[in-house]
C-alpha cells in the first residue's frame, strides 16, 4: 500500500502546470494520426495530443494516463475507453477541485 | 472509498452521519448489511488515516485493478491517488462470478472493510463489480470531496469529537458525529416534496420505534407514491445523509432519530 505513482487529474489548462509529471486526462477523440498519436479535446475544450499506441480501437471518450511531456501533450502508457457518452463537465470539475482546494485528498 | 466512523468514536455512541452508499454492487437482492455508515474516500485518504483501536471501516472505492493473483483472490487497486492491496474471500458461486471478470486495467467499484495487518493497511472486499458507466468515476471523486466537506464542517462546528480520534492532520473522514447535531447542519430547502413526505413519515413516532426501519414498499403504499419515485427519493435522501438503510437495502430509517 503506497501512494507511489499517483496521477494528477488534469485538463488542458492544468496540464501546463504539471509538465514532466504523471497525469491523467479524459479526452474526446478527434482523430488518430496512426503514427503513434491521437488528437483529442480535453474536458475544458482544448486540443491535446496524446502520444503512444492505444491497445485497441478507441471509443469517443478515452482516459489516458501518462507523463505530461509538454503544455499540450501527454505521453500515455495507459488508455481506458470511457465509452461514447460521458459528462465531461463533471470530470472537468473533478480536475479543478483535485488541483485546488481538495488537493490533499488526491496527491 | 468509504469509511464508517464507528471505530473512531471513543464514547461508543453515535448514529450514522453520512449514510450508506446507495449503489448496491451485488446482483442479488436484499443482502443484509450492518447498520453502518459508509464514506467515499480516495486511497490517499485511507493511507493517511490514523489507525485506531478496532479497525472495521466500511468503504467504497473506484479504482483500476492492477494485478490479479488467482489464489485467494488478492489484487491491488490504484485509483490515481495511491495503491492498496485488497483481498476478496470467495465463499460461494456468486462470489466466484464476481471475481471471474476481474483483469488488469479494469475499473471496479469495491465495497469492503479496512483492516490493518502487520502494520499494513489492506482492504477486505465484500463486494466488487466492474464499472460500466464511466461517469461513476467523476461522481465517486466528487462524492469523496463532498463527504470530506461535510465531515470537516461538522468537525469545525464543534460536534463532540473524541480527542483521540480527531488527529488533525488527517482529512476528517474519521470524525464521530452525534446525529442530533447532524440534523441541524442540513437544511431541508433542497429537498423535493416527496423527499419531505418520506422524511415526515419516517419521523413519525410509530416509524421511529421500529428498530429495523420501514420497508420502502410500505412507504410507497402509505404515501400513495409510485415505487420508482420512492426509490429515487430514497437514494437522494440517503446520499444527503437524511436516511440510512438498516437490515437490508429496502428498509430505511431517518437519521434524525
Amino acid at each position: 500500500m503506497d501512494t507511489s505513482n499517483p496521477a494528477l487529474f488534469v485538463n488542458a489548462e492544468l496540464l501546463r502546470m504539471h509538465v514532466g509529471r504523471r497525469v491523467r486526462a479524459v479526452i474526446q477523440v478527434l482523430r488518430s494520426d496512426g503514427g503513434g498519436s491521437v488528437v483529442g479535446n480535453s474536458t475544458d475544450g482544448q486540443q491535446l495530443v496524446i502520444k503512444g499506441h492505444p491497445p485497441g480501437p478507441l471509443s469517443t471518450f478515452v482516459e489516458v494516463i501518462g507523463i505530461a511531456d509538454s503544455n499540450q501533450s501527454i505521453r500515455a502508457d495507459i488508455w481506458n475507453n470511457f465509452g461514447d457518452v460521458l459528462d465531461t463537465a463533471s470530470y472537468n470539475v473533478v480536475c479543478q477541485l483535485a488541483n485546488g482546494d481538495y488537493k490533499h485528498l488526491f496527491i | 472509498m468509504m469509511f464508517e466512523s464507528s471505530q473512531f468514536d471513543g464514547t461508543g455512541g453515535f448514529v450514522s452521519s453520512l449514510s450508506s452508499q446507495s449503489t448496491d454492487p451485488s446482483p442479488t437482492s436484499a443482502k443484509s448489511r450492518d447498520n453502518q455508515p459508509m464514506f467515499p474516500v480516495t486511497v490517499k485518504q485511507i493511507i493517511e488515516a490514523t489507525p485506531s483501536t478496532d479497525d472495521k471501516s466500511t468503504f467504497i472505492i473506484d479504482g483500476v485493478d492492477v494485478y490479479n493473483v488467482v489464489t485467494d483472490v488478492s489484487f491491488v487497486i490504484d485509483d490515481g491517488t495511491g495503491r492498496i492491496g485488497c483481498k476478496r474471500w470467495v465463499n460461494d458461486s456468486q462470489d466466484t462470478k464476481e471475481v471471474e471478470g476481474l483483469m488488469d486495467g479494469l475499473y471496479v467499484r469495491i465495497h469492503g472493510h479496512l483492516k490493518t495487518f502487520q502494520g499494513k493497511k489492506q482492504l477486505v472486499v465484500y463486494a466488487i463489480r466492474p464499472v460500466t458507466d464511466y461517469n461513476e468515476i467523476a461522481h465517486h471523486f466528487l462524492e469523496c470531496i463532498h463527504s470530506h466537506c461535510c465531515n470537516s464542517k461538522l468537525q469545525r462546528n464543534g460536534s463532540a469529537p473524541n480527542p483521540a480520534s480527531s488527529v488533525v492532520s488527517t482529512p476528517s473522514v474519521h470524525q464521530a458525529v452525534s446525529s442530533s447535531q447532524l440534523s441541524q447542519e442540513y437544511n431541508l430547502d433542497g429537498l423535493g416534496s416527496i423527499d419531505k413526505m418520506i422524511l415526515d413519515y419516517l419521523e413519525q413516532p410509530s416509524s421511529l420505534t421500529q428498530e429495523k426501519g420501514i420497508h420502502r414498499n410500505e412507504i410507497a403504499q402509505k404515501l400513495k407514491v409510485p415505487q420508482e419515485k420512492i426509490l429515487e427519493a430514497m437514494e437522494s435522501l440517503e446520499s444527503e445523509g437524511m436516511v440510512y438503510s438498516t437490515i437490508d437495502e429496502f428498509h430505511y430509517k431517518s437519521t434524525n432519530a
